[in-house]
């Protein structure tokens, strides 16, 4: 293998020699021979000044990301997962290219040479106190050099065209103010690339060399102590940032102790969340992809995030001061003047995008949640609508206010048989589909695919809601009395398997109920079906179905695939526009579809009409929630709107008519 | 200023109930209890009148079985400072005199300034054990109250008539109001409430031997037995008057 490298350096050294020869230019980067005394006491003067500013301006911010409360449910296990992480989004910079491919790849350009260039940016500065390690004549050095130069080519290119996109083309998400110091920081590198590609194109010996190396290094000790300013910081801390992310997405923490009621001043703020408020790049994915931002709301991820900085930089991770304020203000800088509101906090639908595609690995959803729960669980959020949600569930267990006797009915109206540990599956209704007459239709429709099918299944006798609402909003005093009493009455009544139709109840049920105990495998139906797919018969119909992918099923479960082949057995699968983790959300998620009327557009009326707008005949669901948001808004943006069916009911609508088991006699 | 709040434990709104086997009360295994919905208002007055005045006490008080507790603390949780369980398993026996006295047997010490009891109660729907507890405090007492307003000498407070009518009433301190659902919004139990009502004192009293014992016996509980018999008079009220007495004396034979 090293005769090998050995021969690709000769052979790229004496193909550089016969490119430059025509150039008569050497193929070697010129270096200077002889640095004086004075010039390597000023070199060191020079790097001490640069280290010393970077941490005068690093220092504080480090100091507020140790001094911030501890993380209690952090561990850095499983480490495989992180170091993978690291590997697929810092390395090999995954997510940067994946949501944006051309900037994203300029910029993974950028960064990887940066990486080539280590070795290149030491041996310059060991140079200059006369220390050089790497020797453009020897065979290693000379093709590193050359290499190195390749990539300077490509990171000079690059950092041009992000300079023409930041600065010209002004991308809506990168914000209306004109940052100078990105523009400064650009022609940095800029000027750090050419430098040292001219030091190829002059001779041996000459004032020019010296000249490009002060320049270079100039550059490179300037560059330094403007990292801790603002949005470059990310260079030192983005990799740390990814590795050390909450493991699981949308990860709620539990609170811990007495005290802790979620993030109400900067004592509740823990270093994580510093942390990553502090690596935020300001890229604006997060705001481009939000269903509440891009519908003329108050909230915006990326402000969410750069408020906690700003907080953080002003009162420090000991404050008492409140996190929120109540109403959203306007504010010409960047960050707002007054941090975050309450307003645009409880617009959040947490549908996730913002926090699936971070690049440098901020988790927003927690912060949000945090957030919410330090007004909810403190009494100081007074919304008329979330009372009433919260008085609904602490009375009669459901998200609807309706007495439990409602659900009674519906049961015995269907003849659901009751689950008695005879069964192999629970049949969890969740508050829509016990209460919610469309709901109802979709386990009346799942529940003759399960007949069909054979499946034993039943339903309980007391069911409350799993307190997902609750839960999204902000409170812990009810979510914790719906997940007790859930995971008591699945232990009592000797469930092993739960099925349900709503994504919300499998996550919450699955995942967030963990905090008080460990529940019963739970699957969604589309799961189920997907399973038994080759019994269930196939439709020739040819209708044309727009699958819609719930935020709570695709994002947070990572269920695609199983639905589509649901929907592909109903007729002729569609994609929308924006589908699979870049689904844009109907409106529903994080309680908002209990809360009070929306401001600006609809969130699900902008999605609606892009769903209708793909021409289908039929939107394809597995949501009850997405099913009752668009259930109104195809009907408003549409003079003929496609048929609404859930997954459930495009199964059964093939199977033949089952008859009714008899209802028991009173 | 203390305010005192009477509350009372009842089953839940939307409870099936069914009459014991025995027939003399109804059936209590199983069945959710939950705070009576115009004590909750009553509550939450008194917690806005103190949260107004900037400072005061609320104390609340429930007779009744030891599952009452979680009512108490419910009323804690949502800012109540001090709460009072009259240990009782009888009530069901006891009249409306027999409640209201051992509630004033239990709250003379205290000397509030200021009692709220709701309205009525959502399983007996009396409305009176307020009233005759203003009478044994001899208190002066107002009901139906939507609106009050502590004013340099006393109370001003606006009561709920019929037919969209209301009446305003100043009266002194200390006084007893009993208080009419949908004055104000309700507020929800938080978990700092509740983490906070683990701090606060519930105090356990029995009922004394001086308060009467039970008054009452109760034969029956029944559901109404529907009989379809209406019959309809027509002609002049004069007319009409007289039929109806013939029908009194000599039908129905009460008088």
């Amino acid at each position: 293998m090293v005769d090998g490298l050995l021969v690709a350096a000769v052979g790229t050294r004496y193909a550089g020699s016969m490119l430059f020869s025509e150039l008569q230019v050497s193929a070697t980067l010129a270096e200077p021979e002889h640095f004086s005394w004075l010039e390597v006491g000023l070199l060191l003067a020079c790097i001490v000044a640069s280290g010393a500013l970077f941490f005068w301006r690093f220092g504080p911010i480090l100091r507020n990301i140790f001094n911030s409360k501890k993380d209690a449910d952090f561990s850095l296990h499983p480490i495989g997962r992180r170091v993978r992480d690291f590997v697929w989004e810092v390395l090999c910079q995954a997510k940067v290219i994946k949501q944006r491919p051309l900037p994203g790849l300029a910029h993974a350009f950028v960064f990887w040479g940066f990486l080539a260039f280590a070795l290149v940016s030491l041996n310059h500065l060991a140079n200059g106190v006369r220390l050089g390690f790497l020797s453009p004549a020897s065979y290693i050095g000379g093709f590193y050099f050359l290499f190195a130069a390749a990539w300077a080519l490509l990171v000079a290119v690059s950092i041009f065209g992000l300079f023409v996109r930041r600065f010209f083309v002004r991308p809506v998400w990168l914000g209306k103010k004109i940052s100078y110091e990105s523009g400064f920081i650009a022609f940095l590198i800029f000027l750090l690339m050419v430098t040292y590609l001219a030091a190829f194109f002059v001779d041996e010996g000459s004032g020019a060399v010296k000249a490009l190396w002060w320049t270079h290094t100039l550059a490179l000790l300037v560059f330094l102590p403007l990292i801790p300013h603002t949005k470059h910081l990310h260079l030192v801390l983005s990799p740390l940032t990814i590795f050390l992310k909450r493991d699981g997405f949308s990860k709620i923490p539990p609170l811990a102790g007495d005290e802790d009621f979620g993030l109400v001043a900067g004592r509740d703020v823990t270093q994580l969340i510093s942390l990553q408020a502090y690596s935020c790049v300001e890229c604006g994915r997060c705001t481009e992809h939000c269903p509440a931002s891009t519908t003329g709301k108050a909230l915006n991820p990326k402000e969410i995030i750069l408020g906690m900085r700003s907080y953080l930089n002003e009162f420090g991770p000991a404050s008492d001061s409140p996190l929120l304020v109540e109403a959203a203000e306007e504010s010409p800088d960047n960050p707002p003047a007054k941090y975050m509101s309450m307003e645009a906090v409880f617009e959040c639908t947490t549908c996730g995008s913002c926090e699936y595609q971070c690049p440098v690995g901020i988790q927003h959803v927690p912060i949000i949640i945090g957030l919410r729960r330090g007004v909810t669980n403190t009494g100081a959020w007074e919304d008329t609508y979330g009372t009433k949600l919260f008085l609904a569930l602490e009375k009669n267990g459901n998200a609807l206010g309706l007495s439990a006797t409602e659900r009674d009915k519906f049961i015995q109206k269907q003849g659901f048989p009751i689950f008695d540990g005879t069964q192999e599956y629970c049949l969890w209704l969740g508050c829509m589909g016990g209460y919610d007459p469309k709901g109802r239709e979709i386990i009346a429709d799942f529940a003759r695919v399960m007949n069909y099918l054979g499946t034993t299944f039943g339903v309980l006798k007391k069911e409350k809601c799993t307190g997902d609402p609750a839960r999204r909003l902000g409170n812990d005093l009810v979510f914790q009395t719906m997940a007790e009493f859930g995971l008591k009455t699945l232990e009592t009544a000797k469930v092993q398997k739960i099925v349900a139709i709503c994504p919300h109840c499998v996550r919450t049920i699955s995942n967030d109920w963990r905090e008080y105990g460990i529940a019963p495998e739970i699957e969604h139906h589309s799961e189920f079906m997907a399973r038994y797919k080759d019994r269930l018969p196939k439709q020739s119909s040819g209708e044309s179905i727009v699958y819609h992918d719930p935020c709570y099923l695709g994002r947070y479960q990572d269920i695609y695939e199983e639905p589509r082949e649901i929907v592909a057995m109903a007729g002729k699968l569609v994609e929308a526009p924006r589908s699979h983790e870049r689904s844009f959300c109907c409106g529903a998620g994080g309680g908002l579809a209990f809360l009070g009327e929306e401001k600006g557009e609809r969130v699900s009326h902008v999605r609606a009409a892009e769903l209708a707008g793909t021409g289908a005949q039929v939107v394809g669901t597995a949501c009850p929630f997405c099913n009752t948001m668009f259930r109104d808004a195809l009907s408003s943006v549409s003079e003929a709107p496609p048929q609404l069916l859930d997954i459930a009911q495009l199964t059964a609508r093939a199977l033949p008519a089952v008859v009714q088991p008899e209802t028991p006699v009173q | 200023m203390k305010i005192l709040v009477a509350i009372k434990q009842v089953p839940e709104r939307d409870a099936q109930i069914h009459v014991a086997s025995d027939g003399r009360w109804i059936d209590e295994s199983d069945l959710n209890y939950t705070i009576n919905e115009p004590d909750a208002y009553a509550l939450e007055e008194a917690l806005q009148l103190k949260e107004k005045n900037g400072s005061g006490e609320v104390v609340v008080v429930c007779a009744g079985p030891e599952r009452v507790t979680s009512t108490l603390r419910e009323a804690l949780a949502k800012g109540a400072d001090r709460a009072i369980h009259i240990e009782a398993d009888d009530l069901g026996e006891r009249d409306t005199l027999g409640v209201a006295q051992i509630l004033a047997d239990a709250v003379k010490a205290e000397a509030p300034d200021l009692i709220l009891t709701g309205l009525q109660s959502d399983d007996l729907g009396l409305g009176q054990t307020g009233v005759v507890l203003a009478e044994l405090l001899g208190m002066p007492h107002a009901t139906i109250i939507m609106q009050v307003e502590v004013t340099g000498s006393g109370l001003k407070v606006k009561r709920e008539l019929e037919d969209g009518w209301f009446q305003h009433v100043e009266m002194p301190l200390p006084a007893l109001l009993t208080i009419q659902s949908g004055g104000n919004k309700l507020r929800y139990a938080t978990l700092m409430g509740i983490k906070k009502a683990k701090t606060k004192e519930t105090k356990t009293v029995q009922v004394t031997a001086a308060a009467a014992g039970p008054a009452i016996r109760l034969e029956r509980v029944y559901l109404p037995e529907k009989q379809k018999k209406t019959e309809m008079l027509t002609g002049t009220p004069t007319e009409v008057a007289a039929k109806i007495v013939e029908k009194l004396k000599f039908e129905v034979r009460v008088i």
